[in-house]
């Protein structure tokens, strides 16, 4: 994408950062990548088939990354919500990051296709985007897309699942998180897992047992999506990143659909909106509080 | 010293229903009850439910014989002291069919090391337990790089029988170990000098297919990366790595793990072994809060340097066997063929000063 | 003992009108254990999942009215981490109706014996919760 090339190219050369975090093309599909020479700019692409979330680098955690320099990052309007949770919650200063926002008109599900977008091989998240260009940016590139199609696949799912009696989908997530082998790729993925010491590692006492066994499991599954509520963009890193394909974007995105209706909220681009988790209203629902 | 001979299609049917009859765990790759698409490693009762040369099957064999979490004691505390009960070390008898070879070899790799300091009683119970009859591998895509390792699709390494499809059905048997004669004794033929030469040709096709992906790797090539150990490009080729450790989860050769107590109420527990990741942040923290592996750069030199430098120099060979699982399922982008070849590149440019 | 019921309550509202309920001596069903907490809010949505792994058959919450809070505000809180935790439980499968949540001031006594005695004899229709075992190692599937 020309226009994306030439602005990394007139940043890096200007000194204006010292890296772009983008996507290129990799030997499986579209990957992420560091450019820092303003030679390798013409690696940087942008089209549906930039699936992937590239907020997690900004964590500061990531020092090889950090140590690069001022940064500027490309981001769709989802992943610039990311950008925008991390300085919410001081993650990450706004000044120290140069936001490329691009317009997007949905991206596909399997991030080593290049099909063409149809409402089954767009991704899940994309039907119905309010954020096709991103407000959170220092520039902003592209022509706006038309808008994505929709994929009905994950909310079929999950009313297929609330149609089931409580035993039964006890059974289908004890069967899904039986395989869960805890290597916790869902939690390193993840943009907004940024904790230093998760509540995971603690084992003075062992709040979550380690082990992989059903027990242990659906302890920290249902801790970790907890832990997303009010913060989460729907990136869908969890799952691409599980080597068990254990479909974790069902439960996050039922998390975020509890909710955003009940305080009316959605994960905003704005760093200075509130988590919901974080305000309260006094007239907030109490219907299940006796 | 492998001599061949010829398994019916019918002498296979017939095995598996024996087997599966005496009480034998018959392990195959069938295709995935979550997608069909996809391959696991599953027990099965009858031959045609095994999924021959549809797709490399997901996860290695490793978990049949270290599984993810496993009880390696019980214990109770009682008023006189604290009594502990071991788990058996006896395996059920099993048969892997249509392992592909890369996965039947990891076994015979990572036995080094269960075997180095101390003989790991669950890990040999369940080796010894279990028969491997292999099958020719097609499967081969552009992570794959088996033949780069000392390996190749064709490979008998860790595997007790190697089976190579036969034009009209049955397969030509090439049986390495006496336990794979064991197993197959009664079901044999004998294999015509035809269908011997047709598996030969088999097999070198197969081998002249993974070979592109990646030239072998020198023995040098182990002396160059510990001489090499503070080279800058250690970070730049981490830069898109996550930490996440599904690489490690899905290896065949991956064996770290982590043991944990686990409280049950206040009087008594179990003791567990399960994965761990050497990219994981807190691999290597201390006790003191100092961590030698603080960053991503240092934890992805290290799988590096463990695969390719450190397990070569103590038993061998190279910690992998080139199945590409984790340059396939990285959710950073990683590819290994790629990073053992950049690696490769500058160890041939020549001596540099490396220093930080 | 059916069923094993836990209550995480708070000790500036709902604690104390336990201890009135029980100076009252009000009749209350025996299979509540109750943990004292400093504020409802102090509930961690893990102690719950963690009562219902470790063998409880329900879990009681209960804290001061809104308004009410000792801490002025941790009731808020609380309030909207249950809602979420509450939607939580019931898509992974655990009944909704084995987690009570109330609001029982230090003057509730009364209120305190029916929240006790209702969760027991809901808990009783449910059955037992099924504790979660560690799952039995042995072969790999």
């Amino acid at each position: 994408m020309k226009e994306l090339q030439e602005l990394a190219r007139k940043l890096l050369t200007e000194g204006t950062v010292k890296v772009v975090i983008g996507y290129e093309q990799g030997p499986r599909g579209v990957r992420p990548v560091f450019v820092t020479d303003a030679a390798d700019c013409e690696k940087l692409i942008f089209d549906r088939r930039c699936v992937t979330n590239l907020a997690t680098y900004l964590n500061p955690r990531r020092k090889p990354i950090a140590q690069l320099g001022k940064a500027a990052i490309v981001v769709k309007g989802c992943d610039a919500r990311s950008v925008a949770g991390l300085i919410r919650e001081k993650q990450v200063e706004r000044d120290s990051l140069a936001i490329i926002g691009v317009r997007c008109g949905g991206v596909l599900e399997d991030p080593e296709g290049d099909a063409e977008l149809t409402s089954e091989t767009v991704s899940v998240r994309c039907g119905g985007c309010e954020v096709r260009e991103p407000k959170l940016h220092d520039y902003l590139l592209g022509e706006l897309p038309p808008e994505p199609p929709v994929n009905p696949r994950r909310n079929e799912q999950i009313a297929a699942l609330m149609k089931m009696s409580p035993a039964e989908r006890r059974k289908y997530w004890d069967e899904q998180l039986s395989r869960c082998i805890r290597c916790h790729a869902c939690r390193e993925a993840c943009p907004m897992c940024f904790c230093v010491q998760c509540t995971a590692d603690k084992s003075q006492p062992q709040w979550i047992d380690t082990s992989a066994t059903l027990r242990g499991n659906r302890a920290w599954q249902t801790m970790r999506v907890l832990h997303q509520a009010g913060r989460y963009v729907d990136c869908l890193e969890c799952e691409r990143a599980c080597p068990e394909h254990i479909p974790l974007g069902l439960l996050a995105r039922f998390v975020a659909d509890s909710v955003e209706p009940r305080f009316d909220y959605v994960a905003s681009d704005d760093p200075a909106a509130c988590t919901p988790m974080g305000v309260f209203r006094t007239d907030d629902e109490e219907e299940f509080i006796r | 010293m492998t001599q061949q001979r010829f398994l019916s299609h019918e002498g296979l049917v017939a095995l598996v229903t024996k087997l599966v009859a005496a009480g034998t765990q018959v392990i195959a790759p069938v295709r995935a009850s979550d997608d069909v698409e996809q391959v696991d490693y599953r027990p099965i009762s009858k031959l045609d439910e095994a999924a021959f040369g549809v797709r490399l099957p997901r996860r290695p064999l490793k978990e049949l014989f270290l599984p993810p979490t496993e009880v390696l004691l019980y214990y109770r505390q009682t008023k006189d002291g604290v009594e502990i009960s071991e788990v058996p070390t006896n395996a059920r008898p099993r048969v892997i069919l249509g392992a592909v070879p890369c996965d039947a070899a990891a076994l015979e790799v990572v036995d080094h090391v269960m075997s180095w300091d101390y003989k790991d009683e669950l890990w040999f119970a369940r080796r010894e337990a279990t028969t491997i009859v292999s099958l020719l591998c097609n499967l081969m895509d552009a992570a794959c790089f088996c033949t780069a390792v000392g390996l190749g699709p064709e490979s008998f390494r860790g595997s007790d029988v190697l089976l190579v499809p036969s034009e009209g059905g049955g397969y030509v048997a090439y049986i390495v170990t006496p336990k794979g004669e064991a197993l197959l004794n009664d079901s044999l033929a004998e294999a015509s000098e035809a269908a011997f030469a047709a598996a030969e040709a088999a097999r070198s096709e197969a081998r002249k297919k993974v070979e592109p992906n990646l030239p072998s790797i020198p023995a040098e090539f182990s002396q160059w990366l510990a001489k090499n150990f503070n080279d800058p490009i250690w970070k730049t080729l981490s830069l898109r790595c996550h930490g996440c450790g599904a690489c490690a989860a899905l290896c065949p050769t991956c064996h770290c793990f982590d043991i944990v107590d686990e409280h049950d109420g206040s009087e008594q527990g179990v003791r567990r072994r399960n994965w761990d990741s050497c990219q994981t942040a807190k691999f290597t923290m201390h006790a003191s809060g100092h961590n030698p592996r603080a960053t991503q750069a240092e934890r992805f030199r290290q799988k590096v340097q463990h695969k390719f430098s450190i397990y070569p120099s103590r038993f061998g060979e190279i910690l992998c066997t080139g199945c590409g699982r984790c340059s396939r399922n990285c959710p950073g982008g990683m590819d290994l063929p790629e990073i053992v070849s950049e690696l490769m590149a500058k160890a041939q440019a020549g001596p540099e000063v490396n220093k930080q | 003992m059916f069923p094993k019921i836990v209550a995480f309550v708070c000790n500036c509202c709902t604690y104390t009108g336990a201890d009135l309920a029980g100076t009252s001596r009000l009749k209350m069903a025996p299979n509540v254990r109750v943990i004292r907490l400093t504020c409802s809010s102090r509930v961690n949505p893990l102690f719950i999942i963690k009562a219902f792994e470790r063998g409880t058959d329900g879990v009681i919450v209960s804290g001061c009215h809104t308004g009410d809070c000792h801490y002025s505000t941790g009731n808020y809180y609380a309030r909207r981490r249950f809602a979420v935790l509450h939607d939580l439980l019931d898509f992974m499968g655990v009944e909704p109706n084995r987690v009570t949540f109330s609001w029982v001031s230090a003057s509730e006594g009364n209120k305190w014996q029916e929240v006790v005695n209702e969760t027991t004899e809901r808990i009783m229709k449910l059955g037992p919760a099924h504790p979660v075992e560690a799952q039995q190692e042995g072969e790999a599937q």
